[in-house]
């Protein structure tokens, strides 16, 4: 078990943004997070990444787990590989950041000033991937991306779930359908 | 129950200590490529002292007695400038979350992020102490003594607003807020560093100048303690 939520309900203010939501992931499982805007798939990815806490219920996560936010975010004034580089450092981890930002197509030396939004989605994604975190939470990872991109970013999805596992909020059902072994519906009465 | 992990996480003080430094270098490197925090406490710096100095001389007997109060008006300014750009950096880019995220203890981010002020304090108020050295004929032979008392006030005051910096990060409305819960909480560091400046350009001796160099060392301790402590509590989401 990777991740388990019991009974998790989440309030603002007056509004409840789900309740009682109990849910498991194991490693190796992918669930997609569909609704409307404004149904609580961000907020349940926050809750997920220990970012908010609930306001009843209870989360428990096992191992490293990384959120990947939309837009993703990053220091404008560093270069890609300095980001992979303190990444790696701060996390203790070594990898091949170069090989990394060389299958995503990245400037190692650009500062991310620079960088369009595809670009930074797919740092964002070289990041995560070489981190190989073991519960990856990813926010709507498929906007901004270009038909390789997006590719790219299939390609790195069914790598996760090899070993990981994989919660993605999304509005594309063709990308669910593609990576998901199941999908939990939000802000349904 | 942990999951193991290829190259996994390697815990304890020594990796924690990596962190910090990685981060306040980190923090350094953003500092000096962005150049907007230096560059206004810089100015500030400037202006401020350039000021004073017109205000209370020519005379070299009011400037003198003014200096210790002064420069400590000054690096006080500097620090809460420089703490609020510690966290405006993760805020303006996003990436405190991140930070948060990183498994293990958070001190760390308060430890780094205060080593990161500290690195760029110490030489700005080296800097400050020669400027006001220069405006308001402040003598300097007693030079080591001076610097050791402007390290311990300002690791006594940076350790406090590092820590009131990160609590507000989050809030609208922090460059208001920090000023009004830092300066009341400082009080007795500002005071004993302008104590211990005072008898050192009055000619005392040192040990008449270490009882506040000791209460200054008392309060950095349990500053840097206590904010060290809650500060994992005070970003929890």
């Amino acid at each position: 078990m990777l991740l388990r939520l019991e009974a998790v309900s989440k309030r603002f203010g007056r509004d409840w943004v789900f309740r009682d939501l109990t849910f498991v992931l194991k490693r190796g499982e992918a669930v997609a997070l569909l609704g409307p805007n404004g149904s609580g798939k961000t907020t349940l990815l926050r809750l997920m990444a220990g970012l908010l806490k609930p306001t009843r219920g209870r989360v428990a996560r096992q191992g490293l787990a990384l959120y990947l936010p939309s837009p993703p975010a990053f220091h404008r004034h560093l270069t890609a590989r300095e980001h992979l580089l303190h990444d790696l450092a701060f996390h203790g981890r070594a990898g091949d950041w170069k090989g990394v930002l060389e299958r995503f197509g990245l400037p190692e030396n650009r500062p991310l000033a620079a960088f369009s939004s595809g670009m930074r989605k797919r740092l964002a994604l070289a990041r995560l991937l070489l981190l190989r975190p073991d519960l990856w939470l990813l926010d709507e990872p498929e906007t901004a991306l270009d038909a390789e991109g997006r590719g790219l970013l299939l390609e790195v999805l069914w790598e996760a779930r090899k070993e990981a596992g994989v919660v993605l909020a999304t509005h594309d059902r063709a990308l669910a359908e593609a990576v998901a072994d199941r999908s939990l519906r939000l802000g349904e009465a | 129950m942990r999951l193991r992990r290829t190259g996994g996480l390697r815990p304890g003080r020594l990796w924690a200590a990596r962190r910090v430094w990685l981060l306040a270098l980190r923090d350094l490197r953003l500092e000096v490529r962005d150049r907007f925090g230096l560059l206004s406490v810089s100015a500030f710096l400037g202006v401020m002292l350039f000021v004073m100095a017109l205000a209370l001389g020519p005379d070299e007997g009011p400037l003198r007695r003014a200096a210790p109060g002064v420069l400590w008006v000054a690096l006080a300014f500097m620090s809460t400038l420089l703490s609020t750009r510690a966290f405006a950096l993760e805020v303006e880019d996003g990436t405190l979350e991140d930070l948060l995220l990183t498994p293990g203890g958070k001190e760390w981010i308060y430890l780094g992020k205060l080593l990161f002020q500290m690195l760029l304090l110490l030489p700005m108020g080296l800097l400050a102490l020669l400027v006001v050295g220069g405006l308001f004929y402040l003598p300097l032979e007693r030079g080591f003594a001076l610097f050791l008392t402007l390290g311990l006030g300002m690791l006594g005051y940076a350790s406090v607003a590092t820590f009131y910096a990160g609590l507000l990060s989050r809030l609208r409305g922090r460059e208001v807020l920090l000023p009004l819960l830092l300066f009341s909480l400082v009080v007795p560091v500002v005071l004993a560093a302008v104590r211990a400046t005072v008898g050192l350009l009055e000619g005392l001796p040192g040990d008449e100048v270490a009882g506040w160099w000791q209460l200054l060392w008392v309060f950095d301790v349990v500053y840097l303690t206590a904010s060290t402590l809650l500060f994992p509590l005070v970003m929890e989401g």
